[in-house]
């Protein structure tokens, strides 16, 4: 009966969307780096941290508010208890293993055996609570037992809770834990000559009167003192004998030293570029909208320049070591992954349809756009996708990866020159107006709900008093340019208003637009 | 004036494009190329020359001043090379060239073109605006490159034009006829938006273009009214 109804609780628990998707919430927050709000709480549990640090300190002189110490042993303690707890429920599923393990036995008709789920609950969970984070986790709660004076001690290992919210510690201990051998066979070095050297100047020493070595303890105090080259002085050897061993300490100790400073040094070297791609990716990740730059060649680089002068975010993408060296030297963000494999993609975390504005494959070699754009392609069907075209005879290879807009240099130095040729003086005109060297620019403004209720109509705008000549409305509705429209035409939201005027007006006449409330 | 020769140096992917951009414009399109091979390629239709030329052949046989030469050759020093030859033998020979970036854009000016593409910044420009200027990139595209209905005109004031000695925003150019007067060129030369403090109190003299975007008939229907007609000006170059 028992039986029963513990399977039915699993079925439902693994079933039930509310607690599949509270559990999924609370693990996000504690486990996972890209929940928004997991800051917060690490904030929050590094304040409390140091609050009981704090009040530990105080405590050893003088009095501490009784609030206070309420709070720092009672209301903390109680919260790190709800996060160990949170912690251990998220890190496995214990409905999960149940439902597993019942599906298994009734699949091979078989009475479904809990004990065994049990068993294997009962060992995931143990797993996780002998895993080092966790041991600091509970440790850090026993404080709240503060009336066992040496409890109180195990408030430092709440400092040691701060490796679970500090990245810096988690990629130190990283750094570390490579190098595992290495410290190893130093430990044992070092453990070796330790013990070595304070046996042998405690059997040097001991017996002359005239010696501070007295016992095994101070020989081995004598021995730390003196191999990590620190060498207070209180105790010195007085025999020969003894400062013979001495200088064979000193020489051991350099040794030691030499070996764990480089140690460390060769295991930050390392992992450097492993820790800055890290930090690339992290700050990729919290990038709103940004273009995805694909290849970084003479076009790309140019590209680049003047979308980041408009404050345009943007990466850069390419599988070329070289060329990401050049991206970076540019001050750019650079990636150095290739931009035609979904893994990269996946590696990145990047979040296409939320954070990239446009993907631009400007490898100047037709294949390899085709590459990347069908790759692009394959993860997301909508992002806007522009690509470089440089033989024609390609166009349709480009057309069928489905980029959305091709620019093909040499078609379009073509049309310039007829232009030149034709239209000189418009040329030179419409060119101006396109470029950022002029005060007079070409600008889009949208019109929002709030410029229809106040200006609901063309000759309402008042453009000429802000010396704007309105090309034209591009209209929302059916994506149609209505050049030089008439008084009467009416605004929507949506549309896009083509002015040309001084880039300061502009900005005016945009702010008046936005702002500006109707008086009747 | 309108050039009645074309001389296209080089026979590449670019050389072919403007040439048929171009054809239409001139009764008589010559193409030169550095390379023996290419001769054949073009069935004939390409001549061979030399950096060192002196030119004497071309100039018995073309109305230099009356030309109009494009110098796109891909190697960048031989297109400088040649830009500074042939203005050193033809002062008044228009040049266009072709420059794979603005450095050899600005060497291509010192060595005497009149007009200078540079590709690199030219298709990052446009690629730019695409991006971060979608609709008046697209607008302005149709206006400058396609068979749109929108066009963009330059028209000259000529000595009976209808608005001669009038100031030039006394008129509301913005519903005039349909049409927007976006510039105007000064018989100086100097190019000035409508709205300018300069262009504001500026009295239409004979002379000066207008450039103007508007339909093709309300175009049309423009120049039947003040008089006026569409006009090529290349004496604006300077070089």
């Amino acid at each position: 009966m028992l039986k029963h109804q513990i399977l039915e609780f699993a079925y439902y628990l693994d079933a039930s969307k509310s607690y599949q998707k509270s559990k999924h919430f609370f693990y996000s927050i504690l486990e996972d780096d890209k929940n928004r709000y997991k800051k917060y709480i690490d904030i929050f549990m590094i304040t409390l941290i140091f609050i009981s640090v704090s009040v530990l300190i105080r405590e050893v002189k003088f009095h501490v508010n009784d609030y206070l110490m309420f709070f720092s042993n009672y209301i903390i303690s109680f919260i790190f208890f709800v996060e160990y707890m949170l912690r251990l429920w998220v890190n496995s599923s214990v409905s999960k293993i149940i439902v597993t393990h019942a599906e298994h036995d009734t699949f091979l008709h078989r009475e479904v055996n809990l004990a065994k789920a049990f068993k294997q609950i009962l060992k995931v969970k143990l797993n996780y609570m002998i895993s080092p984070k966790a041991i600091i986790d509970l440790l850090a709660i026993l404080p709240f037992f503060h009336q066992l004076r040496l409890l109180r001690i195990f408030i430092l290992f709440r400092v040691f809770k701060l490796f679970r919210y500090a990245k810096s510690f988690q990629t130190l201990s990283s750094v570390l834990a490579a190098k595992k051998f290495e410290f190893l066979t130093l430990g044992i070095f070092a453990s070796v000559v330790i013990f070595v050297s304070s046996v042998l100047i405690y059997v040097m020493e001991a017996n002359n009167p005239a010696s501070s070595v007295n016992t095994l303890f101070q020989a081995f105090y004598w021995s730390i003192v003196t191999i990590s080259t620190v060498g207070y002085g209180d105790i010195t050897p007085v025999t020969a004998e003894g400062r013979f061993v001495a200088i064979l300490v000193i020489v051991a100790g350099m040794a030691v030293l030499a070996f764990t400073t480089s140690l460390f040094v060769s295991a930050f070297t390392e992992k450097l570029d492993e820790i800055r791609e890290m930090k690339t990716i992290e700050d990729v990740s919290k990038l709103k909208r940004f273009y995805l730059i694909c290849g970084y060649e003479k076009i790309s680089r140019e590209v680049a320049k003047k979308l980041s002068i408009k404050d345009s975010s943007i990466i850069i993408m390419d599988d070329d070591q070289g060329r990401i060296e050049m991206a970076k030297k540019d001050g750019y963000t650079a990636l150095h992954y290739n931009p035609g494999r979904v893994e990269s993609y996946e590696k990145l975390n990047i979040d296409i349809d939320r954070q990239i504005k446009a993907v631009l494959c400007l490898r100047e070699d037709d294949i390899e756009n085709v590459y990347a754009a069908l790759t692009i392609r394959s993860i997301n069907k909508d992002v806007f996708i522009l690509s470089l075209l440089m033989s024609d005879t390609n166009r349709k290879k480009l057309d069928f990866a489905g980029i959305d807009k091709i620019v093909y240099p040499q078609e379009l130095v073509g049309l310039i020159t007829k232009e030149i040729v034709g239209k000189p003086v418009a040329f030179e005109v419409i060119h101006e107006l396109r470029s950022e060297n002029l005060d007079v620019k070409i600008d889009e403004l949208s019109i929002t709900q709030h410029i229809v209720d106040n200006f609901p109509t063309v000759g309402d705008l008042g453009n000429k008093d802000f010396q704007i000549v309105l090309l034209g409305i591009n209209k929302y509705n059916n994506d149609r340019f209505f050049f030089n429209p008439i008084d009467t035409t009416l605004l929507e939201a949506g549309d896009y208003l083509l002015v040309v005027g001084y880039e300061i007006l502009i900005l005016e006449f945009e702010k008046y637009l936005r702002t500006r409330v109707r008086d009747d | 004036m309108t050039k009645t020769t074309a001389l296209v140096f080089g026979y590449n992917k670019y050389a072919h494009e403007i040439v048929a951009n171009v054809v239409d414009r001139y009764k008589c399109v010559k193409i030169y190329s550095l390379h023996e091979e290419d001769v054949e390629k073009s069935g004939g239709r390409v001549e061979v020359f030399d950096l060192s030329d002196e030119w004497l052949e071309v100039h018995k046989e073309v109305d230099i001043e009356n030309s109009m030469a494009f110098c796109l050759l891909e190697e960048n020093a031989q297109n400088i090379f040649l830009t500074i030859s042939l203005r050193a033998n033809f002062k008044n020979l228009k040049i266009i060239a072709l420059a794979s970036n603005n450095e050899n854009a600005n060497k291509l000016k010192m060595a005497g073109a009149n007009k200078v593409i540079a590709i690199v910044e030219t298709t990052s420009d446009i690629i730019t605006n695409m991006l971060e200027k979608p609709i008046s990139s697209k607008i302005l595209h149709s206006i400058l490159y396609e068979e749109s209905e929108l066009k963009i005109a330059q028209i000259k004031i000529d000595k009976e034009s209808h608005f001669k000695n009038e100031q030039l925003t006394s008129v509301d150019w913005t519903r005039y006829n349909g049409i927007i007067v976006l510039s105007v060129m000064h018989k100086d030369m100097k190019s000035e938006f409508i709205y300018s403090s300069k262009a504001k109190n500026h009295i239409i003299q004979e002379g000066d273009i207008l450039i103007i975007v508007g339909y093709e008939a309300d175009i049309a229907e423009f120049e039947k009214r003040i008089g006026s007609k569409r006009y090529v000006n290349w004496s604006h170059w300077s070089w």
